[in-house]
């Protein structure tokens, strides 16, 4: 080994490039982590929230006419099978070596099959024995997932559009206090005055606004999400909201600071 | 395998790696943030609520407990937001404690009802204790939405004073933030002690009492903004001669305070939205025009200017920068309204003739209360809306209708109304609907709401 190649050696083995990527790299892991939490995650449509009214139903149960079809239960025969979790594969037993003192049958090319011989069935005969951690087929239950549950939006009247969302999680401020969301939607309801619509609008599509609610009731960042279309429905849906600030402070048993709202007016004179 | 060669290969693996650690990111969802939708189209719901009787826990709070549920039931029935499920329908069994609460036999037909109010009542001596609670039936997993322990003298008044504050808090969580008037009085004249003196009232009629004996006349009550004083139009004896002049009764003291006095004839005061300043009618300088002077009556300035008698002022009390009074500088009085300073004046247009009076504004500041006494009729009460000049009559065929005086949450008015044959104080919601006799005794008139 010549001097050169050991001084290479040498400066390969040196920590200065591993440690400077751990750094880079750990630094953009909490650089994310941090970006996360001021990026607010405004939950999902199909698990968020079951605000927006206080009727809550099945739809299934409820809509008799609707053909959805309920998700299939399957007992599970409890005696046979008291095994849950999911199908894992267990590694195969490998085949046994031949013992050392085999000797090979010679073979003779021209020797014929019998024609009698079956081959053996392998459904039947499958050596190996299943797994002890599997779920038979239609065995586990119906699965945990929120099957056409929704909740019917502005106090269940019947044009005031519905939407999915499943009851509890991260997201329930809704369905525990599905009082205070309707309180909301009369207050702000009362305070939009027909009169502040021009005239001459006769219907307007859809608008929505967000707005947070503090805890002390007050009303913050009241934004227009999606426009009417129109400058003068737009003007008193804002309008709407702000003439009802402040609001009802925050129920008392509730944690959090503040709640998100995401409000939406359906003009027609 | 030089390092010059790698490159590319970490680039693409750290490259995966961020990107695995933002998907991570995103797909937890961050719980901390509640939110929830709602919208609106037409019109309002009312939810149904079901007031449950009182359990009486000892032997004589019977009445106490009949009591409170009786004058709950009547605030919540007379709020204007809510649907009182019929009493016919109630289970027989009524819960004292939230464990005895059967969800299912309240929120199922025929009760159909999506809040209970119940509880119970303790009498002990002189004192009782009233436990209440307000419970969401449909939503038997977080029910509460309000429970509370009332303490005191053992006193019809100290009974009702407890049922109108447990309905004040119910009605304000229902309606968003608005605050019941189930806890305010209103002033106003009656005549039954032989002369008209300043009389107040609970909101629903009951504990009438005799505010001033001053043995004369007195007119137009009118609440200060805090519900600490009243003005009025009194006439103090001044040797033989009577002249009107601004009073003010202070509710604290009982007594009336210093104002002063001034010539000619002082009436019909109003208060500004801040309390610093009364406006009222003056002939000082020989026309009737509005001044407007310090809460204690100094310093009194002229706001209008003209050839005819204005009078009957009424603060917009949102903007405190609008003021609207009754004038018949044009011939028969109309309305009109001005800024504060007297300029700007603006005569609100009518679809019809007649004597137009009382004007009275909502608390919103947005619409305008008044009586009106058209060619054709009678005098009934309208509300305008002061943006479009709609108009909507509240009033129609049943005697005289005058003097309208809103409620601090903006749904009711009450008013003095002749269609029962004598002069009598009424209360209605604000739509005209549900109208409630409050007084029966004599003549009385000119109401007004206390602000809180």
């Amino acid at each position: 080994m010549t001097p050169v190649s050991a001084a290479i050696a040498i400066r390969d083995q040196s920590l200065k490039g591993p440690l400077l990527w751990s750094i880079v790299l750990h630094s953009l892991l909490f650089g994310s982590m941090i970006v996360s939490t001021f990026v607010s995650h405004r939950g999902d449509l199909w698990s968020g929230s079951a605000g927006g009214g206080a009727v809550s139903v099945k739809l299934v149960g409820g809509l008799a006419g609707v053909p959805l079809p309920r998700p299939e239960t399957v007992t599970t025969n409890r005696v046979v099978d008291e095994s849950k979790g999911l199908y894992k594969p267990e590694p195969k037993p490998k085949p046994k070596a031949p013992p050392p003192d085999a000797a090979q049958i010679p073979q003779f090319s021209k020797e014929k099959q019998p024609h009698y011989v079956t081959r053996p069935s392998k459904t039947l005969e499958d050596p190996t024995p299943p797994p002890q951690n599997a779920v038979p087929y239609g065995g586990g239950g119906a699965p945990a997932v929120p099957y056409s549950q929704f909740a019917l939006g502005a106090g269940g009247s019947p044009n005031a559009g519905m939407q999915f969302g499943s009851q509890g999680g991260g997201g329930d401020f809704g369905s525990r206090y599905s009082w205070y969301v309707d309180a909301v939607q009369r207050r702000v309801s009362s305070n939009w005055l027909q009169s502040t619509v021009d005239p001459a609008v006769r219907f307007a599509p859809r608008a929505v606004v967000t707005f947070d609610i503090l805890r002390n009731g007050a009303i913050a960042n009241v934004q227009i999400l999606q426009t009417s279309g129109n400058v003068s429905v737009d003007t008193s849906v804002v309008r709407a909201v702000q003439g009802s600030n402040p609001l009802q402070p925050l129920p008392g048993d509730y944690s959090g600071n503040k709640v998100s709202v995401e409000f939406w007016f359906d003009f027609q004179r | 395998m030089t390092p010059k060669r790698l490159g590319p290969w970490r680039a693409v693996a750290i490259l995966g790696l961020l990107s695995t650690l933002g998907a991570l990111q995103w797909a937890a969802p961050a719980a901390a943030q509640d939110w929830f939708r709602t919208g609106t189209g037409l019109g309002v719901s009312k939810p149904t609520v079901a007031v449950a009787d009182l359990a009486s826990r000892s032997g004589d709070s019977a009445t106490t407990a009949s009591l409170f549920s009786e004058v709950v039931r009547n605030d919540l029935d007379f709020s204007g937001i809510i649907t009182l499920a019929s009493k016919s329908f109630y289970p027989t069994q009524m819960p004292s404690v939230p464990g005895e609460l059967n969800y299912k036999a309240w929120s199922d037909a025929p009760v159909s009802a999506q809040f209970l109010a119940f509880g119970n009542a303790t009498v002990t001596g002189t004192t009782e204790e009233i436990q209440a609670w307000f419970y969401d039936v449909k939503n038997s997993s977080a029910p509460a939405v309000v429970g509370r322990v009332y303490h005191g003298d053992a006193t019809e008044e100290q009974t009702r004073r407890f049922a109108h504050q447990f309905a004040d808090e119910i009605i304000a969580r229902l309606s968003g933030g608005v605050p019941g008037v189930a806890s305010t009085q209103i002033a106003f004249v009656s005549g039954r002690s032989g002369n008209k003196e300043i009389w107040a009232m609970d909101y629903d009629g009951a504990n009438q009492h005799k505010l001033t004996s001053l043995h004369s006349i007195a007119l137009t009550p009118r609440w200060s903004p805090d519900a600490t004083r009243i003005a009025f139009t009194c006439y103090p004896t001044a040797g033989s001669i009577l002249s009107a002049q601004i009073c003010v009764y202070s509710d604290v003291t009982s007594r009336l305070l210093n104002w002063a006095h001034y010539r000619g004839t002082n009436s019909s005061p109003a208060w500004s939205p801040d309390g610093t300043k009364i406006m009222f009618m003056s002939s000082m300088f020989g026309n009737p025009e509005l001044f407007v002077a310090e809460a204690d009556g100094t310093r009194p300035r002229r706001v209008t200017h003209s050839t005819g008698a204005d009078t009957s002022a009424a603060y917009n009390p949102k903007t405190g920068q609008q003021v609207a009074f009754v004038s018949d500088r044009d011939g028969l009085p109309q309305l009109y309204t001005m800024d504060v300073d007297g300029g700007d004046v603006t005569k609100i247009p009518l679809p019809d003739m007649g004597y137009v009076i009382d004007p009275a504004w909502s608390p919103n500041g947005q619409l305008l209360a008044f009586s009106w006494r058209r060619p054709s009729g009678n005098y009934d009460l309208y509300v305008m809306d002061i943006a479009s000049h709609a108009l909507v009559e509240l009033t129609r065929d049943a005697g005289r209708n005058e003097r309208p005086s809103w409620a601090p949450d903006g749904r009711h008015l009450v008013f003095e109304s002749t269609r029962t044959g004598t002069r009598q104080i009424w209360s209605m919601l604000a739509d005209g609907t549900s109208p409630r006799e409050l007084t029966a005794q004599g003549q009385n008139e000119s109401p007004n709401w206390s602000p809180k």
